[in-house]
């Protein structure tokens, strides 16, 4: 896969990262900063750190099991490795305006 | 996985808590209990243990058991104790009633019931305690949310240690003189540690955390915070020294109780700032309903404890500051219990149904199993009923306070109504309500094994 290509599957990924919502907030997870970085390697292997607002939310779990199904369909992507980090803590100065 | 998951058996402790908030109410409006009994006669002491134990501890305790593991970020050690414990709580709160109405001469009850009923609360809030503590210590160092709880169990298991010695005397089965002492003086020390210690610190440990998750408020503990910690085990270190004292010397003074009660005010001032704090610095602009009633409920616990330590006005109050003690547990801690079920029953629901299907298709959001405008008039008529009946206690007009209570326990039924079409997700638009996949949930029954 050339660099051309990786970017545009990771834009893919961000854009398909949409339909999930935080369902405390109602709005996605991408707008609202939890996707902290998107990348995909030659291999078609897409790597995806995210976190949640709240550590040790119940939901948590099952955000990053939503967002593993999202990306496996995305066209372009072989495998998806979703980690869930809370390093940096989420703050409300990450969503977007 | 580093925290929490759901937890299986939370739904059911809240309907069974539910059920005894409404068996509570319902009785008070027949007319059994204070006023319209001694507060210290058979009647009330049953009234009061249907409330304190059936209604506000079933209802922390389950929400313990889902919270705890969040507070900490720790998976609940022991979790399989849930359903006994349960068990126990309700049986054990059954038998102890009997015992109450043995004491009345309430039909042919063993007067086994009141000693046997204490042993199963013990044994059932012992190992709930257990459950609890362990999480937290294998979790340590604590965040200030999850030492308020710790400070709880420790109230917990001296409110329920105190009380099984009041059973134990009661029923005649020990006649030692320190027992019949600590049950002539106790008394206040034991309400004290259960509504004070045990369910106001835990509440408000639980909302130093929730509020901001909800409001999107600064999370970082403040000084003002910490104070109302340190505040709070120097009330209750003075409570239990005093029941210590008691057993050396039985005439021992009111000075500790009065002090601590001193030092709850100070506790709860500074709370109320912080509450408020959270709520200015709040960057959801939005405010549902979960919060707004949350507001509502602090309202009456700084009156409640702001008047109580005005000797005027708890002298004003009735027997033993009755009127506020009722505006205490029916204002603040069951007015904020039920605020707070609003928002976690759609919460929960809304993990068990729509949870494992998230990222595939599309789902509601959680302020969609709920409909706020109908519920805000419950609320309202809740806490204006909550108002009047304390009025009428002031007023010592039982039938004031009886009508009162009627409109408290329609409210109470209305909002239990909304959980239970949360739980059936009766307001979420039909495309979205059963995507493929999701499964449904049962009322109050537990969840799937695989997603415990």
């Amino acid at each position: 896969m050339t660099e051309a290509t990786n970017e545009t599957v990771c834009g893919a990924i961000r854009d398909a990262l949409r339909m999930i919502i935080d369902p405390e907030l109602g709005r996605n997870i991408v707008d609202l900063g939890l996707i902290y970085d998107v990348s995909v390697d030659d291999g078609g292997i897409a790597h995806v750190t995210m976190t949640t607002t709240t550590r040790g939310c119940p939901a948590s779990e099952y955000l990053k099991e939503a967002v593993r199904n999202c990306v496996w369909y995305v066209p372009g992507v072989e495998y998806a490795e979703v980690r869930l980090t809370y390093e940096p803590a989420w703050t409300p100065e990450m969503m977007a305006n | 996985m580093p925290g929490a998951t759901l937890s299986r058996w939370t739904m059911s402790y809240f309907a069974a808590a539910c059920l005894f908030l409404v068996i509570g109410q319902g009785i008070m409006v027949a007319g059994y209990g204070y006023p319209f009994a001694d507060v210290d006669a058979p009647e009330t002491l049953a009234l009061v243990h249907v409330l304190a134990i059936g209604w506000l501890g079933l209802l922390m305790v389950g929400a313990l058991l889902q919270f705890v593991p969040v507070l900490v970020a720790a998976p609940l050690r022991g979790g399989r104790l849930a359903l006994p414990v349960l068990l126990l709580l309700v049986s054990g709160l059954l038998l102890l009633v009997g015992g109450f109405g043995t004491m009345a001469d309430l039909g042919e009850l063993s007067p086994a019931m009141l000693p046997l009923g204490a042993l199963l609360l013990v044994t059932g809030f012992g190992l709930a305690a257990a459950m609890l503590a362990a999480t937290l210590v294998a979790a340590r160092p604590l965040p200030l949310p999850a030492r308020f709880v710790g400070l709880g169990l420790l109230a917990l298991v001296a409110t329920v240690l105190i009380g099984a010695v009041f059973a134990l005397v009661l029923s005649g089965t020990v006649a030692s003189d320190f027992a019949t002492t600590l049950l002539i003086h106790g008394v206040p020390s034991h309400a004290a540690l259960g509504l004070g210690g045990w369910l106001t610190l835990t509440a408000v440990g639980v909302s130093y955390r929730l509020l901001p998750m909800f409001m999107l408020a600064p999370e970082e503990a403040r000084g003002t915070s910490r104070l109302v910690w340190w505040a709070g085990s120097a009330a209750l270190a003075l409570v239990v020294g005093r029941i210590t004292w008691l057993v050396l010397d039985d005439s021992a003074a009111q000075g500790p109780l009065a002090f601590a009660a001193l030092l709850a005010g100070i506790a709860t001032l500074l709370y109320c700032a912080d509450v408020i704090r959270l709520f200015r610095e709040r960057r959801r602009k939005a405010v549902e309903l979960n919060i707004r009633a949350s507001y509502a409920a602090f309202v009456a616990l700084f009156l409640s404890v702001v008047l109580f330590i005005v000797p005027g006005a708890r002298a004003a109050a009735g027997e033993g500051g009755a009127a506020l003690v009722y505006l205490f547990v029916f204002g603040w801690l069951t007015g904020l219990g039920l605020a707070q079920l609003y928002k976690i029953v759609p919460f929960l629901t809304w993990l068990e149904c729509y949870g494992s299907v998230l990222g595939r298709v599309a789902v509601p959001r959680v302020q969609d199993l709920v409909r706020e405008r109908r519920s805000s008039l419950w609320f309202c008529l809740y806490y204006g009923a909550v108002a009047a009946a304390t009025g009428a206690l002031f007023a010592e007009s039982a039938l004031w306070f009886r009508a009162a209570l009627l409109l408290q326990l329609i409210a109470t039924v209305g909002l239990i109504a909304e959980l239970v079409r949360a739980r059936m997700l009766s307001s979420v638009a039909e495309p979205l309500r059963f995507p493929i996949g999701a499964p449904r949930p049962h009322l109050f029954l537990p969840i799937a094994r695989q997603q415990e």
